[in-house]
């Protein structure tokens, strides 16, 4: 379990990270946290010409609120988003789930924007990204764009960054006064990828929900929008029968993979529990 | 049944239990503790040799395939490549690799001309470096020529032609099929009320050890003689038929032990690894170092455990009385067979439990197929044993309609009964299994937790109490390895599988052990130094142990099969008699008194009665050591106080000729009662522990504090077993799960928040002091407790726990399926 060869390239600026994708594209990877991508290389799963470690560019460690957006850079480790009390302020969401990403070791040196650009199915930030419309801000030597997370997750694995491309920043906008979030994952042991996991937020609007967001993780080739869910639930008055119903239309949305993990009719079986759970909690937590 | 042949030999037990203890039964902090916890052991890949190459394996991609071609020309060209050896070329110089099956089935330590499972070695390369060598294996070109695959065992008993992997044992994947009956079972089946059956399958699994197996090899042209530094055990056992795989003389091989940390059995002999080194540092000329990563390991670590199919009945007098058992078992050896069935020896040892059963019939179908072989995983088949007849016990209370407390209670073997013969002709020792189990209820509340039952049920959750009565055989004598072999087989005599150590005391007057067999991540050098400071009643701090290589050996089994403490304890106290009463005699002159009248005090020996006439023990071993001839005239008294002692199995008896007897072979018997406490989320088929106690009796205790971290370890190491671990083949035998991403451990947030232990101790004896083996008792039991307790949380949705392991998948498939029959 060796890497392959590789050239390695530790660029001091901005500038000089792009240059460096703008020249090796698909030949090049990108090492920020490296907690996905080493392991696939010591499995030999990839083979890169080129790695570009950005761990050394300044700047981009932030985790904080600007313009009404919750902002993490490129380097912001996962402890760092999981700790940081602008996080709690701007996304109930992303705080509820952050205690499922992973483990300590693996926190202290993954970042977020590394996690959203690897886009494993079954990772929760993505799903986190996706009902929060995030913004991705991707930068390459020819110059900036910014992507939404809908657009932006394209498949297992892949996202809409271009080989030049950084992303050297997510922006998440403030979540809506008053509206409540959480997120239920089951997974085969506490850190490990979820099996599935469920992320819900909900304002409560004249005694009825509205504007629900119900993003589902692990049930097929990124993070998935239950919408029929979302739209079930639009105008309903909380509580069981409205969640049930939810959780439904939500386990009915999705066309989930096999494999010896879990099979699809148990996903579809979790979609369903874990959406009725995640909204009522969600629901009691609006205010 | 009759019991002619059931003599029991006599006793050898030297050292009595005592009612008090100058070392043993204290909760001393482990010797090995310092070492290993701050980074100074030295594990196999800690071993670095001058000039020292490394080696890469590249592995076979498909499950069962011929090997058409390999072109190793670019691998060769690369930079920094030293050589690259195929199966056939390897095989030139090297033989077949040991095994202890008969008929043997020949394995190479690369293969020759086929494969037989996905992971089997198809080249190696030695290289400047590990990368070099990596990148070289993907440089070689492989041809195969696909052959039909076996994955299911039940298929693979009828398989014929290129399915079978070893025709030159025949147009058949059977490695061994035979049904041995023990006692009156047709009567006593036609004397039953009712018989229970159920079709039980227990899952692959595999102990996985932190540190894959590895092996540093160096041969010297000049001697002609192999070192080979490698984290395997049994080197001062059967470590010499690595040397005949490599065709030297036994004695031009020296294995040097590492540090091989805890590894559950999986390197129990490791001699494919070793055979490997040694092979490719004699063609590099070079030292070699190979060790596995995860994926050699996990897809071809020659360890995976038992893999079985039982149909298992269990007939009952209506009361509830236990009568007999006919076991029809199929299990899935996959492609070699290392063992044989000693697995199934293993089981025979207890394959009753601990109840008053009089006869019983194993119908066994040994098959192979195309995954990696099986080996030795902690319980080495007897904790299948146990999950099978405490799964019979709890369906026939479910059937009878009666309490597993009580039943058990009703059929446990009554503490005047022993020493016990049991169908088998296996003999329990000693045992008092009422205490364990009143030892248990009185740790649990379980009044109140059968109040929290009922009261959670009305919330819609599902709390669960199970419960196992289950045995813990320690201290195998040689015989379940070959007990099963046809008839015709050349026998073996009855084995000694001895144990043994060495004691040299120092100028002054301190110790040093030396151990013929490694460390496994138990505890041998708290053991031999609290065995050693209570016979000699010396400071444990003035006492250090090493390990020997095999030149230097003695004969030695090593640890496996809960035998290390009771050997080495054995061991120790023979060499500490030796020691003892050579110091005496020393001491005689010194003192001038009788050696009749001298005695040990705490660090000097001294004349009993007389205060303050005595010696220390420095002042003795000084003596010993430079002055001898300052002494007087004494016959064959010469300097030093040195002692080597070869500890013999306590106690064992040959089979039968027709094995309807198979001897006495695994006698030094534990027991154990497990109760945990789960809550099942239906909905997500997950499990929480509530609660889980734990109680042993293994005997005297020489240290309960790691006893009680072996049954805590061994109870988690059970968690796993019976709901996350599993190695997943696919239809075409592709392991889907060869790493620890994918092969599931339960960690620290999987486990209950204390699991707590309790003790009995019931002494042998026929064991010095007294001492019962207990390293294996925690997985032997939690797998069928856990199962029970899930089945009792589930009762009202009617679901019943056949199979392990029970992911989250698989419960939640289990309930489904009872919701939709209208469970619940």
């Amino acid at each position: 379990m060796k890497p392959p060869p590789f050239d390695y390239h530790c660029p001091e600026t901005l500038d000089e990270a792009l240059a460096l994708l703008a020249e090796h594209g698909e030949a090049a990877k990108v090492l920020a946290g490296g907690q996905s991508l080493v392991p696939m290389l010591n499995l030999r799963a990839v083979h890169p010409e080129v790695l570009i470690d950005i761990n050394r560019l300044p700047g981009l460690d932030h985790v904080r609120i600007e313009d009404g957006e919750l902002r993490i850079g490129a380097l912001a480790r996962h402890r760092a988003v999981l700790e940081s009390p602008a996080v709690r302020e701007a996304s109930p969401l992303m705080a509820a789930a952050y205690p499922y990403v992973s483990h300590g070791p693996i926190r202290n040196r993954g970042t977020l924007c590394g996690n959203l650009c690897h886009n494993d199915p079954a990772s929760e930030m993505p799903a986190v990204a996706l009902a929060s419309d995030a913004e991705m801000m991707l930068q390459s030597a020819s110059g900036a764009r910014t992507v939404g997370a809908e657009e932006f997750f394209t498949g297992t694995l892949s996202t809409a960054a271009g080989a030049d491309e950084l992303l050297v920043e997510v922006r998440v906008p403030q979540a809506p006064a008053g509206q409540g979030a959480a997120f239920h994952e089951v997974s085969p042991r506490k850190g490990d990828f979820a099996y599935v996991a469920v992320g819900a937020v909900v304002s409560l609007s004249g005694g009825a929900c509205s504007g629900a967001r119900i993003v589902c993780a692990g049930v097929g080739d990124g993070p998935h929008r239950a919408r029929a869910a979302e739209d079930a639930l639009e105008g309903a008055a909380p509580g069981e029968g409205a969640f049930r119903q939810a959780a439904a239309a939500a386990a009915d949305s999705i066309d989930p993979g096999e494999d010896f993990h879990a099979d699809a009719d148990y996903r579809r079986d979790l979609v369903r529990s874990l959406t009725r759970r995640a909204l009522a909690d969600a629901a009691s937590r609006c205010h | 049944m009759t019991r002619e042949r059931h003599y029991i030999p006599e006793s050898r037990q030297r050292e009595k239990p005592k009612s008090k203890y100058f070392a043993i039964g204290h909760s001393m902090k482990r010797v090995e503790d310092t070492r290993l916890l701050t980074g100074s052991g030295t594990y196999a890949d800690d071993v670095s040799l001058p000039n020292m190459a490394h080696a890469a394996v590249l592995r076979s991609p498909h499950a069962h395939a011929r090997i058409v071609s390999i072109d190793k020309s670019k691998a060769e060209a690369l930079p920094g490549v030293i050589c690259v050896m195929t199966g056939a070329e390897a095989a030139e110089v090297t033989g077949p690799c040991a095994d202890f099956s008969s008929p043997p089935t020949t394995q190479h330590c690369i293969a020759v001309d086929k494969v037989r499972h996905v992971g089997e070695a198809v080249a190696a390369v030695v290289a400047e470096s590990r990368y070099i060598a990596e990148d070289a294996c993907e440089l070689i070109e492989v041809e195969y020529d696909p052959l039909p695959v076996v994955v299911d065992l039940e298929e693979a008993v009828t398989s014929t032609g290129d399915a079978v992997l070893h025709p030159e044992r025949g147009d058949t994947n059977v490695a061994l099929q035979r049904t041995i009956t023990f006692g009156a079972v047709d009567e006593d089946f036609a004397a039953a009320d009712l018989v229970i059956e159920r079709r039980l399958r227990w899952p692959r699994s595999g102990g996985t050890p932190i540190e894959t197996v590895g092996a540093t090899a160096h041969y010297d042209r000049g001697t002609g003689k192999f070192t080979i530094h490698a984290n395997t055990s049994m080197y001062n056992y059967v470590g010499w038929l690595i040397a005949v795989s490599l065709k030297v003389d036994p004695h031009r091989l020296n294995i040097v032990p590492t540090d091989a940390g805890g590894s559950f059995g999986s390197k129990l002999f490791c001699h494919k690894v070793c055979t490997l080194a040694g092979t490719l540092a004699r063609a590099a000329g070079r030292p070699v170092k190979y060790l596995e990563d995860r994926i050699d390991n996990m897809t071809s670590g020659d360890a995976h455990g038992s893999d079985r199919l039982y149909d298992a009945q269990l007939a009952l007098k209506r009361d509830g009385t236990m009568l007999s058992m006919r076991l029809k078992v199929i299990d899935d050896y996959g492609a070699y067979f290392q063992y044989g069935v000693g697995q199934h020896g293993n089981a025979m040892a207890q394959v009753t439990g601990p109840y008053g059963i009089t006869s019983v019939e194993v119908d066994l179908t040994a098959v192979l197929t195309n995954k990696c072989q099986q080996g030795a995983y902690r319980g080495f088949g007897s904790e299948v044993g146990n999950f099978v007849i405490e799964r019979l016990v709890d369906a026939a209370c479910e059937e009878l309609g009666l309490d597993p407390v009580e039943m058990r209670r009703k059929n446990l073997i009554p503490k005047d009964a022993f020493p016990y013969i049991m169908p088998t002709g296996n003999m329990y020792d000693s045992g008092d299994y009422h205490a364990v189990l009143d030892e248990a209820l009185g740790m649990i509340d379980l009044e109140g937790w059968r109040k929290k039952q009922a009261e959670a049920r009305k919330e819609g959750r599902y709390i669960g109490i199970g419960i196992s009565t289950c045995q813990e055989r320690s201290v195998f004598s040689a015989t379940e390895f070959w007990m099963w072999n046809p008839n015709e087989t050349p026998g073996f005599t009855l084995s000694s599988s001895p144990e043994s150590v060495s004691v040299n005391i120092d100028p002054t007057g301190k110790a040093f052990i030396t151990l013929n067999a490694p460390f496994w991540g138990n505890s041998p050098e708290t053991m031999a130094v609290q065995v050693l400071a209570e016979k000699l009643e010396m400071d444990p701090a003035d006492i250090s142990v090493g390990y020997a290589d095999s030149d230097k050996g003695f004969n030695s089994s090593g640890p496996g099969g809960s035998r290390f403490t009771v050997m080495i304890a054995g061991a120790v106290s023979g060499a500490a008699d030796v020691i003892r009463e050579k110091m005496l005699r020393v001491a005689s002159h010194m003192l001038e008194a009788d050696p009749s009248d001298l005695e040990f005090r705490a660090g000097s020996i001294g004349v009993q009665g007389v205060p303050g006439k005595e010696k220390t023990l420095a002042e003795v071993a000084l003596h010993a050591h430079y002055f001898r001839l300052d002494l007087p005239e004494d016959h064959d008294l010469t300097s030093g106080i040195d002692a080597a002692y070869v500890y013999d199995h306590p106690v064992t008896t040959m089979p039968s000729e027709d094995r309807s007897d198979l001897g006495i072979f695994y006698p030094i018997v534990g027991h154990m009662c497990h109760i945990p406490v789960v809550e099942v989320d239906v909905e997500t088929g997950k499990v929480d522990f509530l609660d889980y106690v734990a109680v042993h009796d293994c005997g005297t205790m020489v240290n309960p504090m790691t006893l009680a971290g072996h049954v805590r370890g061994g109870t988690v190491n059970g968690i796993g077993s019976a709901l996350y671990e599993h190695f997943h083949y696919d239809e075409s035998g592709q392991l889907q799960n060869a790493l620890l991403s994918d092969y599931l451990h339960p960690t620290l947030m999987e486990t209950p928040v204390d699991i707590r232990v309790g003790h009995v101790e019931t002494p042998s004896p026929f064991t010095e002091y007294g001492i019962k083996g207990g390293g294996e008792g925690g997985r032997m039991g939690a797998p069928p407790a856990i199962a029970a307790a899930i089945e009792d949380a589930l009762k009202p949705l009617g679901v019943k726990v056949d199979s392990l392991p029970l992911t989250p998948k698989v419960l939640r498939g289990m309930i489904r399926e009872a919701e939709a029959n209208g469970g619940g």
